[in-house]
């Protein structure tokens, strides 16, 4: 497939995403369509391919102003000293455990737990292989044996969701240390092989609780970070714990659990009061702080559970600039990665990602979204002048 | 540690299913933090299972004097709303008056009657200045309907209640509401047997109790088909 055999269109049209069923989509005038060549989804890690993480590439948008194509490495070089890049620390856990359902193979994808202790699930069942796909049965009141002399009861559907059920889990020990026990991670279709669990997680993770990868921290590496501390540019934590992602059903981003500690906060205030810019890394960075954040752009030490859904109209607070992934057409992330940017720079932006060939998914290549006008004084460091090229991938 | 968004707090009984759900769900939209109870506590969770973030769950029984007082405390903060939904219909098939079980009568009145004025007193010293009561009532407190007899005096001694709490509290809205017939599980055991589905959803009253909560309506007893029509027209 060429480029020429990819369309994309971004016309206005009344079509809403997602199928009339989820009673929790929203309606978006003008979804951001493109075609994603299956050539362009990437299938396994880029630590086999390339060697590295970080060694993917970086699109980076500076507004509405012409992408530049560089490595997930030279991050630091669209940064300035006192920027404060946000880290979602959250680990992620093999999230996926085969059960039986009145005699039928099932696997259970853990997604989130609630204030009460009760479990929101996913049901899927094996397609060819090692893949799975939703389920469409209905549960309720089903007891679902596990492994390890498990069981779960589903309770019933999460009221207006399709595809997840609420469930009571009597599992004999907490469900992190079952997870890890039993648990596979969780994968789609477009990922043919189960790779390791580390594979899922970020240089920086280490709070266990996340159903699926916040992926768009694998590029950035202990070497990564290293360049960051010497570039004078913070890098602060926060924790939200995802659950299994919306890809499939297109409908809009669940519940999730999350913390912004105090340091955080007030690092984030800080560094707004000195007209620098907050860099989330990851849309779950984003929610989680948008969260913690008042109408007056102030962001508090929060913790609690989020059902915050971002779109252009209600725009953002807290974030100046977001390190993100590739998303599929009409993802409703999407919709948060314009209230981040702005619809132009997502209209430039993909149709070149596609012509250059960038790979989308959680092993993909990267996209950093920055604001129009610098707010440091020497302005960006993208246009200054360039810095010697650095030794390619190697070691 | 406080929610960034200036968000209202309101206290709705009786949340797991009906009419308390759909008015929960209903105030969610709107922005609410709403603390809920019920007395299965799985389903009272499974029913809010998608707002964990606006949603508190109580489980509990609203005639237990410590539970009241667990709810005010998950409220947590200024109080501007309380929903007396929760409620017992009695012995069901309806008993005539002559063979009504006194001790039923009684453990009746505990539900309908002392434990809604026993989670007013409790809210009271937490209520903003605007905060709004609500008790949930029916048409049976007004009217002699056979085999209503016990539950239509626990509603009468209600709506009763809220007339004298409404001249007791001039500065506060007390507003007694009659949703009507709805398709609701304490309304099929009024029925057993009978086909309800022509009766209106829990959701189809909603916006008239939410109608009356936002509006500027003074205290006293109010039917919701009348306000649903009102607004309609």
């Amino acid at each position: 497939m060429t480029a020429t055999d990819t369309a994309l269109a971004s016309a206005p049209t009344a079509t809403a995403i997602g199928s009339a069923s989820i009673t929790s989509a929203v309606s978006v005038p003008d979804p951001l369509r493109f075609d994603l060549p299956a050539a362009l989804e990437a299938t396994e890690p880029p630590e086999l391919t390339l060697g590295r993480r970080d060694a993917v590439r970086l699109m980076v948008s500076p507004g509405d102003a012409e992408p530049i194509h560089a490595h997930a490495r030279d991050l630091a070089d669209f940064l300035d000293p006192g920027d404060l890049v946000v880290i979602n620390t959250s680990a992620t856990v093999p999230a996926a455990v085969d059960a039986s359902a009145a005699g039928e193979f099932v696997v259970v994808h853990f997604s989130t737990e609630l204030p009460t202790g009760l479990w929101l699930i996913e049901l899927r069942h094996p397609v060819d292989g090692a893949a799975t796909q939703p389920h469409g049965g209905d549960f309720a009141g089903v007891d679902l044996r596990l492994p390890g002399r498990a069981t779960l009861h589903v309770l019933g559907r999460m009221p207006a969701s399709a595809r997840l059920w609420v469930a009571a889990l009597d599992l004999g020990e907490p469900v992190v240390g079952y997870l890890e026990r039993w648990g596979k991670p969780i994968r789609y279709h477009y990922v043919p092989a189960t790779w390791p669990i580390d594979a899922y997680r970020n240089a920086y993770a280490d709070e266990p609780g996340s159903a699926e990868m916040p992926s768009a921290g694998r590029p950035v590496t202990a070497d990564v970070l290293a360049s960051l501390a010497t570039r004078g540019v913070g890098v602060t934590p926060l924790v939200l714990h995802t659950g299994v992602a919306s890809l499939e059903g297109h409908e809009m981003p669940y519940p999730e659990r999350y913390r912004v500690p105090i340091e955080t906060a007030r690092r984030i205030n800080a560094t707004h009061e000195a007209g620098h810019r907050v860099v989330a890394i990851g849309t779950t960075v984003v929610r989680a702080l948008e969260t913690a954040t008042d109408a007056e752009g102030i962001t508090h030490p929060t913790e609690g559970w989020t059902d915050l859904v971002i779109t252009p109209a209600r725009g953002v607070r807290a974030v100046d600039g977001l390190l993100t992934g590739w998303h599929e057409p009409e993802a409703t992330h999407l919709l948060m990665l314009e209230a981040v940017a702005g619809r132009r720079a997502l209209d430039i932006a993909y149709p070149e990602a596609v012509r250059a060939r960038y790979r989308w998914h959680e092993f993909g290549d990267s996209h950093l979204l920055l604001p129009s006008t610098p707010t440091g004084e020497q302005g960006p460091a993208w246009a200054r002048a360039p810095r010697p090229p650095r030794p390619d991938v190697a070691r | 540690m406080t929610a960034p968004a200036a968000q209202r707090t309101a206290i709705v009984t009786g949340a797991s299913r009906g009419l308390g759900l759909a008015l929960t769900t209903a105030l969610v939209q709107q922005g609410w933090h709403v603390v809920v109870d019920g007395r299965d506590h799985h389903a009272l969770a499974a029913a809010h299972a998608s707002h964990p973030a606006s949603v508190t769950t109580v489980p509990g029984d609203v005639t237990d004097p410590t539970h009241r007082a667990e709810l005010i405390r998950a409220a947590g903060e200024p109080i501007s709303l309380v929903v007396n939904n929760a409620g017992g219909l009695g012995p069901s098939p309806l008993p005539a008056l002559a063979d009504v079980d006194l001790d039923a009568l009684t453990a009746l009145f505990v539900t309908n009657v002392v434990a809604p004025l026993g989670l007013i007193q409790e809210a009271l010293p937490y209520l903003t200045a605007d905060a709004v009561i609500v008790d949930i009532t029916s048409d049976a407190a007004v009217e002699a309907y056979e085999g209503w007899g016990a539950y239509g005096a626990t509603k009468a001694a209600l709506e009763h209640l809220g007339a004298v709490l409404a001249v007791e509290q001039p500065g506060r809205r007390i507003l007694t509401i009659d949703p009507g017939d709805m398709r609701t599980k304490m309304h099929q055991e009024a029925f057993p047997g009978e086909d309800i589905s022509d009766r209106p959803t829990p959701d189809a009253i909603v916006p008239a109790i939410l109608t009356l909560i936002a509006g500027d309506h003074p205290s006293g007893r109010y039917r919701a088909t009348a306000v649903l029509t009102e607004v309609g027209s």
